[in-house]
């Protein structure tokens, strides 16, 4: 179906101005933060900003009946083509659906549509001494709704965990348009073993199975008081092992962040009032709850880790604290300071490796760096095993880029030989599926058929997660 | 102030395109899909550097739904000067496809003192008779021309003289920028600028021959019209001999800051000389609430947020913080007059936070944003007085 035809049917499900035709707006929702979006066009034939789950069921009959591809689409922030429109069809911009329908304080939820921003919904439920505890690195512009479809976590997962902890129940569209509540209609208990549990299922499915279109979180108590111990290392093998000496001592902490030396490096060139100690490895340890648990997990920390460390320091200042978050999150954006007039791409920047072998993941990153004569970053959330990589290179180089691609897919394949996976939180999408035999197996096929169990047309968000060809 | 687009690739290729930008951006708020984020204009001029895109209208259209407010720029974890792409873009289409309209209002009229002064009497002349009344009340004429408010009797180059003695000794020779807006739609703050800088000790230098600053013109992508504008301003001051020059727009503060030509100029932000000239004066405070609203070429261009405040608190008993107070009132130059639906949106959330401060003042630092906080004061029936600082320190020194 041609795109202006397409436009014209879909105008009869929802008010014109929320369908997008003109080949320019189009264009516009053919890219996310991926790598693979810089080299390649997916523009989708038709983009529509749904408001109503009935306007969202009507698009998924329609779409069902003739057989067009459906790409649901939070605020287009992933790292993975997840959103994009790879096959053509409808993208669905769910992101200016974002009402917080309901704070229910006294059973601990709230209810949301899918494209509340993840920062104001924590801002909004601080009203009520609340908050959900995900914290991905993306939390000013990523939606609840994208969220939940690539089941992300970020800073705070070592002790928080992903969003599938905090997800009771959700509404979903089917492909043939049919509206099903997972978790129980009326129930609002927050623990519930009836039935397979379909609301997992859907958590981290990458909308290849519905349309998300309500969420039914469980929220948490804000936590009262918040640390920061910084520790210095000369060894990058301390830094790991310093890691698993605060777990033995048997505290959690909220977030453990790790920069390697590249990264120190690149947050010095690039905001040097920041100033980090040169070193092998910084290791950045947050602890929160009540002020006093806080001051002595803090302190327990500081004396633990100082016996691998060259030094540590331990602060809860909120202005020193914010200093140190922003070394780290500066990490990002600094890296393409260590090679001017380079990029920093996101390709194979987000396995996850068991914690035992974090140290083995961060040489042989930089080894295959170095083989394929890439720049890289390291830094990440190492307290789960979580690195992320940031290739620097030069986008106009077509060589260099094909060099990128071939460090990218040696990260991914590292990442299993290790142990690990290709993904610890940015998801599968279309460039990492290709590894989904090697990563579940067997698992990959059974994926495959409950796939087309749901979504015999496969026209929902096709070419994503799954291994591909035989969808 | 703005540069070529090709010569910004790299800031452009830098664009990760995250939407982190999209977080703070006032006209993508209110139009709520990614044709009006900034990283998709930044995406935009990617395609039109690269010339896979040609210039129309469309790519136009897309490329002006933005208010230069830089709050996407200050936010850019990636450090992607977003307002300066999207200018360098706007003015590649401007090469591409010249518009006859922004050439003749930006370039043949605006350029022309006496021809802005003419066009400028013609618009009173209509208003006085009714005429723009008739207009807009026939449909005739577009609503944005009620942005400017009845325009005062004469502009303040009337009676603004070239040099203003100082009250006693003289501490410094100060150069004043009188601004477009300033000049026909506010001359009382012109009169302020200069009765309190001549008060504070300060011989006054308003060159009688001063032009537009460059800024819009910029912003229009008509850049050899901005810097040939800069380079007769600053030859202006440079002929009459001052030791700095100040302006009460914060919009042409931030043209001349950034213009290349003017260099070796020192260019003082006016709250700061002011706070500067009046230590040890006492004056006189009034008991009104005031609040402040920071201009986004005074705030975000150019890091001042502190002088304005310090400055009302030395005039007011009670000064309050509105919410938001530097997110943009939606005005944006000619922002407003392109789209003045988004940009009405826009100003209504920063009508909303004044209200929720109970103030009876809302003091600003650019006349542009005087012009349009007051339409929204007007529009939606606030008896909220609109003021610049200045204007509340003359009162403050009577």
């Amino acid at each position: 179906m041609d795109s202006q035809r397409l436009a014209d049917e879909l105008k009869k499900i929802l008010p014109a101005e929320r369908v997008l035709a003109g080949s320019l707006d189009r264009k516009m929702y053919s890219y996310d933060s991926s790598f693979h979006a810089r080299f390649n066009s997916f523009i989708p034939d038709a983009v529509v900003l749904p408001r109503s789950t009935a306007e969202v069921s009507g698009i998924m009959r329609f779409a069902s009946s003739h057989n067009v591809p459906v790409v649901p689409r939070g605020a287009g922030s992933g790292e993975t083509c997840g959103c994009l429109a790879t096959s053509g069809g409808i993208v669905l911009d769910l992101s200016g659906w974002d009402t917080i329908d309901e704070v229910d304080v006294s059973n601990m939820q709230a209810f949301v549509r899918p494209g509340v921003v993840h920062y104001r919904l924590n801002e909004h439920l601080a009203d009520f001494g609340l908050f959900f505890p995900p914290d991905p690195g993306s939390t000013r512009m990523c939606t609840i709704g994208g969220m939940v479809a690539n089941n992300s976590s970020g800073l705070r997962a070592v002790k928080y965990g992903a969003t599938e902890q905090y997800i009771l129940g959700l509404e979903v569209v089917m492909p043939d348009g049919s509206v099903i509540i997972t978790g129980g209609v009326n129930c609002r208990a927050l623990k519930n073993v009836s039935g397979l549990n379909l609301t997992k299922l859907f958590v981290g499915s990458e909308g290849i199975l519905g349309v998300i279109t309500r969420i039914r979180l469980r929220v948490w108590p804000r936590p009262k008081a918040r640390g920061i111990a910084m520790a210095v290392f000369d060894s990058l093998d301390e830094a790991p092992a310093a890691v698993l000496d605060v777990y033995q001592s048997g505290i959690l902490p909220s977030g453990i962040e790790i920069l390697d030396s590249s990264a120190i490096q690149a947050v010095n060139i690039y905001k040097p009032e920041i100033n980090l100690p040169a070193a092998e490895a910084i290791l950045i340890f947050e602890v929160d709850g009540n002020p006093a648990g806080v001051e002595w997990e803090g302190l327990k920390i500081a004396e633990i880790v100082k016996k691998r460390a060259r030094s540590v320091e331990w602060t809860t200042d909120k202005d020193r604290m914010a200093d140190l978050w922003r070394g780290r999150g500066v990490v990002a954006m600094a890296a393409a300071r260590l090679r001017p007039e380079c990029s920093r791409i996101f390709a194979g920047e987000d396995i996850s490796v068991p914690l035992s072998r974090v140290t083995e993941a961060l040489r042989r990153i930089k080894d295959l760096g170095r083989e394929f004569g890439i720049t890289v970053v390291n830094y990440g959330h190492i307290g789960d095993g979580n690195v992320h990589t940031a290739p620097v290179i030069n986008l106009e180089n077509s060589e260099e880029v094909e060099r990128a691609k071939g460090l990218a897919d040696a990260i991914h394949r590292l990442a299993i030989e290790l142990g690990g996976s290709t993904t610890g939180e940015h998801g599968v999408g279309a460039v990492r599926n290709q590894y989904a035999l090697a990563e579940h197996g067997e698992a990959a096929n059974v994926m495959k058929r409950i796939k087309e169990a749901l979504d015999p047309g496969n026209i929902m968000n096709p070419g994503k997660l799954l291994p591909p060809g035989g969808e | 102030m703005a540069e070529d687009l090709y010569s910004l690739k790299e800031h452009y290729l830098r664009c990760v395109r995250c939407g982190q930008c999209r977080s703070v951006c006032p006209v993508f708020e209110e139009i709520g899909n990614e044709t009006a984020s900034p990283r998709g204009k930044v995406f935009l001029a990617h395609m039109l550097a690269s010339g896979e895109l040609k210039a129309d209208a469309e790519v136009a259209q897309k490329l002006s739904l933005c208010l230069l407010c830089q709050a996407c720029t200050k936010e850019c974890p990636s450090a992607v000067p977003v307002h300066k792409i999207i200018m360098a873009a706007r003015s590649q289409l401007a090469r591409e496809m010249p518009s006859p309209l922004q050439k003749l209002v930006f370039k043949d009229i605006w350029t022309r003192p006496s021809l802005l002064n003419f066009s400028s009497g013609l618009l009173r002349g209509c208003q006085g008779l009714g005429l723009t009344s008739l207009g807009r009340s026939l449909g005739l004429l577009p609503p944005a021309l009620d942005l400017t408010g009845r325009l005062p009797s004469q502009p303040a180059r009337n009676f603004i003289k070239e040099i203003t003695k100082a009250e006693g000794a003289p501490k410094m020779r100060i150069g004043y920028f009188l601004g477009c807006t300033t000049n026909i739609l506010f001359p009382n703050v012109a009169k302020s600028t200069v009765s309190v800088l001549s008060r504070l000790g300060c011989e006054v230098v308003t060159p009688r021959d001063l032009k537009c600053c460059g800024l819009p013109q910029a912003e229009n992508g008509l850049i050899d019209t901005a810097e040939a504008l800069g380079s007769f301003n600053a030859a202006a001051f440079r002929r009459l001999g001052i030791d700095a020059v100040v302006t009460d727009c914060a919009s042409c503060f931030a043209a001349l800051r950034e213009s290349n030509t003017f260099k070796g100029i020192e260019i003082l932000d006016l709250s700061q000389l002011l706070n500067d000239l009046l230590t040890g004066h006492k004056l006189k405070k009034t008991s009104r609430i005031i609040t402040y609203h920071d201009p986004c070429h005074l705030a975000k261009a150019q890091g001042i947020t502190d002088a304005p405040r310090e400055l009302l608190e030395r005039t007011c008993a009670g000064f309050r913080e509105m919410p938001g107070a530097d997110n943009c009132c939606g005005g944006g130059g000619s922002f407003s007059f392109y789209n003045y639906d988004t940009s009405m949106g826009i100003l209504d959330k920063k009508i909303s936070s004044i209200k929720e401060t109970g103030a009876a003042v809302v003091a600003t630092c650019c006349p542009s944003c005087i012009m349009q906080i007051r339409h929204g004061l007007l529009k939606s029936g606030q008896n909220i007085i609109v003021a610049h600082p200045v204007e509340l320190l003359a009162q403050s020194l009577q």
